[in-house]
């Protein structure tokens, strides 16, 4: 697996720069101590399927104050790679993913990579209202509510662009880091959160969701962090 | 060249699809620039793949998200930066604003106009100002005038499509007189001959909405 990542990597140096590197680049994902439901997730994702190590530099929230200014826009996750850095979320996992084969074989399939990535932007920022929310009355009324009103329309239309690509991954007939995407949202936040009920009706998502959820690098990583950082509730 | 049309409302400037409407602008693309009328939009919201807009409509194949497609065509014509890291950076620059058109939506969809008026006010102090003063430091370290590299990429369209064609046209150059490189920057974009030409006819065609 190891062999395979590097000569891949070598393959695509060769193809994309006029000067390649021999060496691994050292990746250091900076973010809060948030088990799953960060912004870093994804990128984590990326990183352990595509077997490439990064150091994952977790804080707490009371050191955020000294290390928000050290960051280009006063937010993380940010990557180190070889000392330069990388803001936005996003940016990083898109990225790590074009590097490493997960955005898709082609430029179209790259903008569906992007636009599933977006999507799932939107339920997170969407999700954070709740989330936030600190009377336990208000925040179950207020899940509830996104649930329902955000979560239920998504979820039928995705199914059906699902049903639409008919490959049993989101874009193209290869897992990409939209699969990935879609997996950490869903399962490893929804899923966890709420139970299952809610994909019920989406047997393609479901099926989607546990194939990534099965893939040996998906679970080894996992299992690691899960018993390295216990979940936050 | 492909058959492009870009699907949104009829906002004219504030909206999530002018970032799109000049990269293909810039790059001398010609493109179909569909508006409809919010009253529309129930009849063509199930027609989109998500629920909602900008949608591009490329020679028949559909892609959402506003940043998708204007990145999708950022890198198309040339626009997206000149390796895959510069590629990243303009990818960051153009969350960023992504990030601070969510954020001015607040105030703008506020109703009560001294309620609208402070959550600006605060926008403007608490969200704009610290921003201004972190994308000048960049602009500092990069050193060419671009936010990426050395050359126009859409993250610098990005940025004047909010800064200047937004937040300068409502309150004015204040908030920028402590951001010379900034001003510079979307001065440079505001003069370039493909956006005045788009913003002429834009402006000529499609009058400013009034709040």
């Amino acid at each position: 697996m190891l062999i395979e990542t590097f000569y891949r990597q070598i393959g695509s140096e060769i193809v994309t720069n006029k000067s390649f590197k021999f060496s691994m680049p050292v990746y250091k994902l900076h973010y809060f101590n948030n088990p799953r439901r960060g912004r870093a997730e994804l990128s984590r994702l990326i990183f352990s399927q595509a077997g490439v190590q990064f150091e994952d530099v977790r804080f707490s929230h009371s050191e955020w104050p000294n290390i928000k200014p050290t960051t280009p826009f006063s937010q993380v996750p940010i990557l180190e790679v070889d000392g330069q850095v990388l803001a936005q979320s996003n940016a990083i996992a898109r990225y790590l993913a074009r590097k490493y084969g997960l955005a898709g074989k082609d430029e179209w399939e790259q903008a569906q990579t992007d636009m599933y990535i977006e999507n799932i932007h939107d339920l997170l920022n969407a999700a954070a209202v709740p989330f936030m929310e600190k009377d336990p009355a208000k925040q179950k009324e207020l899940y509830q509510k996104f649930m329902t009103d955000t979560i239920a329309s998504h979820v039928v239309a995705v199914e059906k662009q699902l049903k639409k690509n008919n490959t049993g991954y989101l874009v193209g007939k290869q897992l990409t880091a939209a699969d990935l995407a879609y997996y950490a949202f869903f399962s490893d936040f929804i899923e966890v959160k709420f139970g299952g009920a809610f994909l019920k009706d989406a047997p393609l998502l479901k099926s989607l969701i546990d194939r990534v959820k099965a893939l040996p690098n998906i679970k080894k990583w996992t299992e690691f962090r899960d018993s390295k950082y216990p979940e936050e509730n | 060249m492909p058959v492009y049309k870009l699907h949104y409302f009829n906002n004219p400037r504030q909206g999530r699809a002018e970032l799109s409407r000049l990269i293909l602008s810039q790059a001398g693309v010609e493109f179909q620039d569909i508006r409809f009328a919010h009253c529309e939009w129930p009849a063509i919201k199930p027609t989109t793949p998500f629920g909602h807009v900008p949608i591009l409509e490329v020679d028949g194949r559909v892609l959402a998200q506003s940043n998708t497609i204007a990145r999708y065509l950022a890198k198309k014509h040339g626009l997206a930066g000149q390796d895959e890291w510069e590629e990243a950076l303009a990818d960051m620059y153009a969350d960023n604003i992504h990030d601070l058109l969510n954020a001015v939506a607040v105030p703008f969809v506020e109703k009560d106009p001294v309620k609208k008026k402070e959550l600006y006010q605060n926008f403007m102090r608490i969200t704009i100002a610290p921003h201004v003063a972190a994308v000048e430091k960049q602009l500092k370290k990069n050193n060419t005038g671009y936010l990426v590299g050395n050359q126009l990429t859409w993250a610098d369209l990005a940025y004047y499509a909010y800064f200047s064609d937004f937040l300068e046209v409502k309150f004015g150059s204040a908030f920028l007189k402590a951001a010379p490189r900034l001003k510079a920057l979307i001065d440079r974009v505001k003069a370039l001959p493909n956006v005045q030409k788009w913003t002429a006819y834009r402006d000529a065609t499609y009058p400013e909405d009034k709040e």
